[in-house]
């Protein structure tokens, strides 16, 4: 028993109480323009609640989290169905489609950012197959950058999707395939009314994870936009980060807890709806 | 019971947590009598450390190399990456202080590091006799108190302009007051010249529109009332700016792709004649310098101040030209760091000016030979000018993230002015300036 206790005392500061702080805090006016940290009681929440900023970032977060769930697990999902037979050429595909995964996100986001600048390459490649200048400002239009910036959330991340629905394909057992190939269903009835309904775990695992961690995701779209133009991209974490780099560290804090409660309040029900879908298996 | 007393000891872990987790940098002197050892006397064994920006950290170069051969100290620079100011307020906040760091020296930037528990005063520093009487306390100072060295001349916020597309275009002279410049940029574009050009996704640069519109306002204690609630940014003297501004880009008097250009694209405009006017900081001519050489920049770009009365510049010392002294709580390396200022302001200055080739701040020591002409004339222009926002306001919101958002269409004027209003409120209720 008492040899956890070097375990739980590293839980206890690195884990504990971080997540305790962000709670009290929350109710303080901590900055860095003093020394004094006093209570405040709910006074962070109101100013937060009365300031139209935190509203459009909460709302710009959701459409960020829901756009990547969806742009990422049809990627990953389609990946996985062309890449599904074991030869040695889906193998090394596999392989490239994985290596964003590993890569950081911050050079993937400036990356894309060079790529997709104005005078950069998607622009001449696209000038040179349509033999006419081009100069799409991709990362700079403030209805469609939210939609450029998912997608490249959902590049880097799609081949971690692609190995879910891979690992879920390969374990549907072969004898309900061959019933269904006995009972005459035709190859597009099996794939959607066998295989499909099959992956619901997998499922359930990748849209929770994109839609909870996009709604927790900073780099790439710091990298990509800074949350530009006009604000557009600017999700609450990069709120978060511009709020506490002011010196108002409560604020922050209590923002940070909002999105806190939100992730909580989105993921319960979200799970829940995913694993009901289980249940018919 | 068991149970009871293992609540108890989580709680009482928990409770000891949190007390040593408030906050490190609650302490600080209150003393403001500063004693200033010799620039020269020996250092041996002592290692000091400088924060430095990734656009500051080649600054003290030529001063440390002097410092460590005179004194045996041992001085290491360390590079904060960008955003420099987010980067420092957070390690401060966290109980981590260098012995010296570079920080805009302003009073809002000041306020902003809690300097009167972070800094160590600098009060009766022994370089000040020689500074030029007129910038010995132009910046610096935060309720009296000297917290901030002025290394290098201050940032003024004017007029860039390519004076090779002003003569090919029958401009004899700078214009004269605002007014005169708009009139200029008429004519510029009747005969196809982009007049003006701004950085509309870097952003940072769209405050100086406005502040440079606030000089004569600024000059009548326009800050002073802002900073005591009197009057708000909503109001019509800022508000008219903004609008002006917004008038000015609306009118076509800007690059057509002023929502996307960023600083990079700036300076090469001015720089190829593309455009014929920028309004800019010291910064923007540092870009030039790595574009061009001094013989090139005298020749082709010029520098004015300009405000709506006349040619008055605004000062925005930045953080590249004054450092801080930490107050680390160890006497002997506070007193080497205050050594190390002294040695740089005294001794080490002449050659720190000749290998930054910049302008002198003392009047006995002379500026080095190749500095350019515009750099000389900024530098001229900074004993008229007055106090940017960011040198007299007591808090710094982000201006120029709201008119950015303006430029690219999705905010007036006027919510520009109530964003900006909201978030120095804010800001000042957290530094506890009364009235908010």
């Amino acid at each position: 028993m008492w040899f956890l206790v070097p375990a739980f005392a590293i839980l206890l500061v690195f884990f504990v109480l971080p997540t305790l702080f962000n709670f009290v805090y929350a109710f303080t006016d901590w900055s860095g323009f003093k020394s004094e940290i006093n209570p405040v009681g709910f006074d962070n929440f109101a100013d937060l609640a009365s300031n139209g900023t935190l509203f459009s970032a909460l709302r710009i977060t959701v459409v960020y989290a829901a756009l990547v769930a969806v742009f990422q697990n049809l990627f990953g999902f389609a990946l996985a169905v062309l890449l599904e037979r074991d030869t040695r050429l889906n193998r090394v595909a596999r392989v490239f489609f994985l290596i964003p995964v590993l890569m950081s996100a911050l050079a993937v986001g400036y990356l894309f950012q060079a790529l997709l600048k104005p005078d950069g390459g998607v622009n001449q490649l696209i000038s040179a197959v349509a033999r006419q200048p081009f100069d799409y400002a991709w990362l700079a239009d403030t209805t469609w950058s939210i939609v450029v910036v998912a997608l490249i959330h959902s590049w880097k991340w799609m081949g971690l999707s692609m190995l879910i629905y891979l690992a879920g394909l390969k374990t549907i057992p072969e004898d309900v395939m061959e019933a269904a190939r006995i009972d005459g269903a035709s190859r597009w009835r099996t794939f959607w009314a066998v295989r499909s309904p099959l992956l619901a775990p997998a499922v359930t695992f990748n849209v929770a994870t994109a839609l909870l961690g996009s709604m927790n995701g900073f780099d790439i779209v710091q990298a990509t936009t800074g949350g530009g133009p006009a604000r557009t991209t600017e999700i609450l974490n990069i709120f978060i980060y511009r709020t506490f780099g002011q010196g108002l560290f409560a604020q922050a804090t209590t923002m940070s807890l909002v999105l806190f409660l939100l992730v909580a309040l989105m993921a319960f029900p979200v799970i829940h709806l995913l694993r009901k879908r289980e249940e018919i298996l | 019971m068991k149970r009871w007393t293992r609540t108890v000891a989580v709680a009482a872990a928990l409770t000891l947590g949190l007390a040593a987790c408030s906050d490190p940098s609650a302490e600080g002197p209150t003393d403001t009598t500063v004693s200033w050892p010799a620039p020269t006397g020996r250092l041996d064994g002592v290692s000091l450390t400088i924060w430095a920006a990734q656009n500051s950290n080649t600054v003290p170069k030529k001063v440390i190399e002097g410092f460590q051969a005179a004194t045996g100290a041992r001085v290491e620079v360390v590079t904060i990456p960008d955003p420099y100011e987010q980067g420092i307020q957070t390690k401060v906040a966290t109980g981590d202080k260098p012995d010296l760091a570079f920080w805009q020296p302003t009073a809002s930037m000041l306020t902003a590091i809690n300097a009167r528990s972070n800094l160590q005063p600098l009060t009766d520093a022994p370089w000040l006799p020689a500074m030029a009487p007129q910038l010995r306390d132009i910046t610096g100072l935060l309720d009296g108190t000297r917290y901030a060295a002025l290394v290098t001349s201050p940032a003024v916020e004017g007029v860039y302009y390519n004076k090779e597309v002003f003569a090919a275009h029958g401009v004899t002279a700078p214009p004269k007051n605002f007014d005169e410049m708009v009139t200029v940029a008429r004519q510029l574009k009747t005969k196809g010249v982009t007049p003006f050009y701004e950085m509309g996704a870097d952003r940072w640069a769209t405050q100086w529109w406005v502040q440079v519109q606030l000089a004569d306002a600024a000059k009548n204690g326009l800050w002073d009332r802002i900073n005591t609630g009197q009057e708000k940014f909503t109001d019509p003297t800022v508000l008219g700016a903004i609008k002006k501004y917004k008038a000015l880009i609306d009118e076509g008097l800007f690059n057509p792709d002023i929502k996307t250009a960023k600083f990079e694209d700036q300076g090469a405009a001015l720089l190829d004649g593309k455009a014929a006017m920028v309004v800019q900081v010291n910064s923007f001519f540092g870009q030039l310098q790595a574009k061009a050489d001094t013989a090139t920049l005298n020749k082709k770009i010029g520098f004015f101040p300009i405000s709506p009365s006349g040619n008055v510049g605004t000062f925005i010392p930045d953080q590249s030209n004054a450092l801080v002294a930490f107050a680390t709580g160890e006497p002997k390396r506070e007193a080497a760091a205050r050594q190390l200022l002294a040695y740089w302001m005294g001794p080490g200055y002449q050659n720190f000016l000749a290998d930054r080739n910049t302008v002198s701040l003392q009047t006995a020591v002379p500026d080095p030979a190749g500095v350019p002409q515009a750099l000389r004339d900024v530098h001229a222009a900074l004993p008229a000018s007055v106090g940017s926002m960011q040198a007299q306001a007591v808090a710094n919101p982000d201006l120029f993230l709201n008119l950015a958002d303006m430029i690219a269409g999705t905010t007036t004027p006027e919510q520009a002015a109530k964003a900006t209003q909201d978030q120095f409120a804010q800001l000042a209720k957290a530094a506890g300036v009364s009235g908010f």
